[in-house]
């Protein structure tokens, strides 16, 4: 029978069209966190209010932050579990080696994020009816945004979101290599943040979610995501090949 | 052309070697079985072969290149085991045709009808199917990929004795209709012995054996009789195998390349001389003790 020649991009689009099929999972649980992020978020996400003689008033905000930081925990949630073993050997049952396997990961998270980020838009107006409707409001305030405006923030949105699945999925291959690090990940990121605390002034959490967030040109916002997001792949692609494909 | 080539392949886990330099070559287009006891390393080294595991030292070809998570390796070459996992999120029959994309050369008319006889429901989920099931469902795949290197390793364990003969049967016809180079792992060589061609026998991580079936065969002989008259005729023989059946009777294997003398002097002793099965060549072969598992009973 003669050798059959395949090209690795070709097989890392078919990796990825088989992903987007059997992960199907993925986007239920997706759809079920942001109902629960919509519920969560009906008691505003700030208030402020005031009185005098006379009148007193509440103001009260209602955005769609609380849909996308769950979201973000998604993304990394779900990065970590396409990261073990069930999933992995999923893979390796028809044609792949280990770097299709990651880039058809990769194109997965990718697609994922950008499919929350848009629908994290979505949903934030489902729930800005929901609030009109159940809430007994007097009075109503909208944001109305321009079409630049609502593009930078769905791409913002997405771009969050696949740092948080990049991190999770460096977070996973980490803990694929040795079981060990789902202790000491979490001993050392929570006690990081303890031990930073402890002087009165914490600046860790603050310094990271500054470098992000506090960035006010998008094009480098994009930049900085993109690095580190990059930085984290290419260093799970490179821990892994210390590992056996399959056991 | 050889498909498979070994050199002083070894594999070890931390100190203890699993795989112990073995050297071999399997030629293109062929069945061979890979026989061995269970913890012999069969397993260790197909999963070598498919490149999933890193051999330690000693080198490795499959179709002339290195198998560890390479690609052209992957693509010609399928690996089945009842560890195969598949997506829970899919369908038997939605498998069926993720396969048919992967593999160039698959058969989905073939997967079908083989899918259809075994009964196998397409709307059920791997999870859910039986061990026999399972087993069934992932040796259709193995068959209608039609990979030029196509191992299997175990692939009936759990299967009913009904379903075992028919996989062999069209395994045997996939074969014929479209030669490939198979390898075959099994402890039990009677099922298997009218399929393969050749045989790799091998002995805790060690080639105990690798010659064709035929050879196999005519590779010992039995010779039964009293146990001092045994004795006496093994005297200066290395025997493979040496067993008391009781009522002062012994019964013993040796290598059959005795001289006509030594036969003749046998009959001259009363000594019965019989062919030995390969299956129970095989078992002998392994065995760690020459006595058998009777020696584990025998104290005295």
């Amino acid at each position: 029978m003669y050798l059959t020649e395949v090209k690795s991009w070709d097989i890392v689009k078919k990796q990825y069209r088989y992903k987007l099929k059997s992960y199907f999972g993925v986007f239920t649980s997706l759809v079920f966190i942001q109902l629960l992020a919509i519920f969560f978020s009906f008691n505003g996400t700030g208030m402020s209010g005031g009185a005098s003689n006379s009148i007193s008033y509440e103001v009260n905000y209602y955005s769609g932050d609380i849909i996308l930081v769950f979201m973000m925990i998604w993304a990394f949630i779900t990065a970590i579990i396409i990261t073990t073993k069930a999933y992995r050997y999923d893979d390796f049952s028809f044609i792949t080696n280990r770097s299709i396997s990651h880039f058809s990961n990769i194109l997965f998270l990718l697609s994922v994020s950008i499919f929350a980020g848009i629908s994290v838009y979505l949903s934030t107006h489902l729930f800005q009816v929901l609030v009109f409707y159940l809430k007994d409001n007097f009075s109503i305030i909208k944001d109305t945004l321009s079409v630049t405006t609502w593009l930078t923030g769905i791409s913002a949105s997405t771009l969050y979101i696949f740092l948080f699945a990049s991190a999770g999925y460096f977070i996973g291959v980490l803990i694929q290599l040795h079981r060990g690090f789902a202790f000491i990940i979490p001993t050392f990121l929570f006690g990081g943040l303890i031990m930073d605390g402890l002087g009165g002034n914490p600046t860790l959490f603050m310094n990271v979610s500054k470098f992000f967030g506090a960035e006010t040109s998008f094009f480098l916002f994009a930049v900085k995501v993109l690095v580190v997001s990059i930085v984290l792949l290419l260093s799970s692609i490179g821990i892994s090949n210390r590992m056996e494909v399959r056991k | 052309m050889n498909v498979v080539v070994c050199n002083n392949l070894t594999k070890q886990y931390g100190r203890s070697k699993v795989i112990h330099s073995m050297s071999f070559q399997l030629a293109e287009n062929k069945i061979t079985g890979l026989i061995g006891r269970n913890g012999a390393g069969k397993t260790t080294l197909l999963k070598i072969i498919a490149g999933y595991l890193h051999h330690s030292s000693g080198d490795v070809q499959v179709f002339s290149e290195n198998p560890f998570n390479n690609l052209k390796v992957s693509a010609n070459t399928i690996f089945i085991d009842n560890e195969m996992s598949f997506s829970q999120g899919l369908t038997l029959k939605e498998l069926l045709e993720t396969a048919g994309s992967f593999y160039q050369n698959w058969d989905h008319d073939l997967a079908l009808r083989l899918f259809d006889y075994f009964s196998l429901d397409p709307k059920q989920f791997h999870g859910n199917l039986s061990k026999g099931m399972q087993s069934t469902f992932n040796s259709i795949i193995g068959l209608a990929a039609r990979c030029p290197l196509t191992i299997m390793d175990e692939p009936t364990s759990g299967m009913d004795s009904g379903t075992r003969k028919d996989f062999y049967r069209a395994l045997l016809k996939e074969y014929i209709a479209h030669p490939r180079t198979i390898i075959l792992s099994s402890h039990l060589l009677d099922e298997v012995e009218d399929l393969l061609e050749d045989v790799l026998l091998i002995k805790s991580g060690e080639k105990c054996l690798h010659l064709s079936i035929d050879s196999l065969r005519d590779y010992a002989i039995g010779v039964r009789g009293k146990t001092e008259k045994v004795q006496e005729w093994i005297d200066r023989i290395e025997t493979i195998h040496l067993q008391d059946i009781g009522a002062n009777l012994s019964y013993a294997v040796v290598k059959n390349d005795r001289s006509i003398k030594e036969l003749e002097d046998a009959r001259q002793l009363g000594l019965e001389i019989t062919s030995v099965s390969a299956e129970d060549i095989c078992s002998y072969l392994t065995s760690k003790t020459k006595g058998g598992i009777d020696h584990v009973f025998n104290r005295g």
